[in-house]
């Protein structure tokens, strides 16, 4: 996204905001599917699976819910989605020991990127083999690689968003996506590299919040 | 081992990640899911308003297009005075009855436009069974030359022979779901139709069909020239384009009867 788009898109947030704020609750339709796609998106390509769409309602009511803690003039998508992020999080929380949870999340979106939507004229760019590999590279990561992974390039978030998204520091971000970028090119050149022992694995979940 | 790899290959994979988040699927449906999001707010303890009948919130629906549309004139109005032209490329988007419009540079005049890609070619009778709305025929140009109702339904295309203006085309959708069309344009100029609020495109601009969750189908971009765009009485959105003159524009779009026969 250019930033030109971003600058208006916010703008325009800004104003039907406003107009919620004011007690217009109607107004708030618009947000909704302004952000739906994204959000559902978001949700999907965080492991919310087939519940997508359930956490993505969940979140914009809890958002509605929460406007009054919401700082005037910051921008409302990477809010909204932090709260999709959280509440995908939560899908999980059933799930034993946090390995686990991490897993069952995974286990969720990768048949979705692995697949492809088959109508989508992007899926066109790129092959069926290299995406069964770029899966495979995702799956060497670490849960919090694979997360900056997803939010700066499958969902095409800018560092601020990513960072504001996944409730990290900037640097925090910069540094995560440097080294998953750098794994995942290691485990795509080399496949035998898969097997082996992830060094920046282990100190990446040591990191984690 | 430590391997760093150049940049380009760097490019290349991201290019691939961005690729496969684009696969990711959007909701089932917008409005389904609008919907399921403000019922519930409804139900909810009323911190501004009780919840309301049906009725009384299409009504409220309908008023609140009708600010949408001035919002948007405002936002525009705004952006064209304001924005010099080195800020062309700090794009201005707005919306409009299914159509997001973008200020944006003039396309190269080099730029040879492609035939623009239509589904299926029928008839008006199969088209009236394939598409949600009644084809908007206007009078003045007769019977349509070729009627084609995209692949997803979403857009019913139809074309005259206009004798002054030459291929004209019109295309119709539902303006009140979402934006179906984007277009880069550098400019456009307000006008109405029946008294109600339309645009007008005087210059060639890039116009894009838009997939379902509001995503760019760069392949189907195209130019196009003379248009005019306004909301149909049945909430439809109706797109004239052609070598057209605005005042010819207007003459064809004021013959299209108001009640759908």
């Amino acid at each position: 996204m250019e930033s030109g788009e971003l600058i208006s898109a916010d703008s325009d947030d800004a104003a039907v905001l406003a107009r919620v704020r004011e007690g217009d609750r109607d107004a708030y339709a618009d947000l909704v599917r302004r952000h739906a796609p994204m959000a559902v998106r978001t949700a999907y390509s965080l492991g919310a699976g087939s519940d997508a769409e359930d956490v993505v309602q969940e979140a914009f009511v809890k958002a509605y819910d929460a406007l009054d803690r919401f700082r005037e003039g910051a921008p409302f998508r990477p809010w909204l989605l932090r709260i999709v992020a959280n509440e995908t999080r939560n899908l999980h929380r059933g799930v034993g020991r946090r390995a686990d949870r991490e897993r069952s999340a995974w286990r969720r979106t990768e048949p979705l990127l692995a697949g492809g939507a088959l109508d989508d004229p992007a899926a066109a760019a790129i092959s069926h083999e290299r995406r069964a590999e770029v899966v495979r590279g995702l799956a060497e990561l670490s849960e919090a690689q694979r997360q900056v992974v997803t939010c700066r390039y499958l969902l095409d978030l800018d560092e601020a968003e990513t960072a504001t998204v996944l409730g990290w520091p900037r640097g925090t971000v910069k540094s995560r996506l440097h080294r998953a970028l750098r794994r995942l090119a290691q485990v795509l050149a080399d496949p035998a590299t898969e097997q082996a022992p992830a060094g920046g694995h282990a100190a990446e979940v040591g990191h984690e919040a | 081992m430590r391997r760093d790899m150049n940049s380009d290959a760097y490019d290349v994979l991201v290019a691939d990640l961005e690729a496969l988040g684009r696969g990711l699927p959007g909701p089932g449906s917008d409005s389904g899911l609008t919907l399921a999001v403000m019922d519930r707010l409804s139900r909810a303890p009323a911190a501004v308003s009780t919840p309301r009948l049906l009725s009384e919130r299409v009504a409220s629906a309908f008023a609140r297009r009708r600010r949408q549309v001035a919002v948007a004139a405002a936002a525009l109005l705004v952006a064209l005075v304001a924005a010099p032209p080195v800020r062309a490329a700090v794009a201005d988007w707005f919306g409009f009855a299914g159509v997001v419009v973008r200020q944006g540079e003039s396309p190269r005049p080099n730029d040879a436009p492609p035939s623009p890609t239509l589904g299926t070619a029928t008839d008006l009778d199969e088209a009236r069974e394939l598409f949600a709305f009644e084809p908007a025929l206007p009078e003045v140009l007769g019977p349509p030359q070729a009627v084609e109702v995209s692949a997803d339904r979403r857009v019913l295309s139809m074309r005259w022979t206009d004798a002054a203006a030459g291929a004209v085309r019109l295309d119709q959708f539902d303006g009140r779901l979402d934006y179906t069309f984007a277009k880069q344009a550098p400019g456009v100029e307000f006008t109405a139709v029946k008294g109600d609020f339309a645009l007008w495109f005087d210059e060639p601009h890039e116009v894009v069909v838009l997939a379902p969750d509001g995503t760019r189908r760069t392949e189907t971009a195209r130019l196009a020239g003379h248009t005019l765009i306004w909301e149909h009485a049945d909430g439809s959105t109706l797109r004239l384009e052609g070598d057209l003159t605005k005042a010819r524009a207007l003459e064809i779009a004021d013959s299209v009867p108001t009640a759908s026969p």
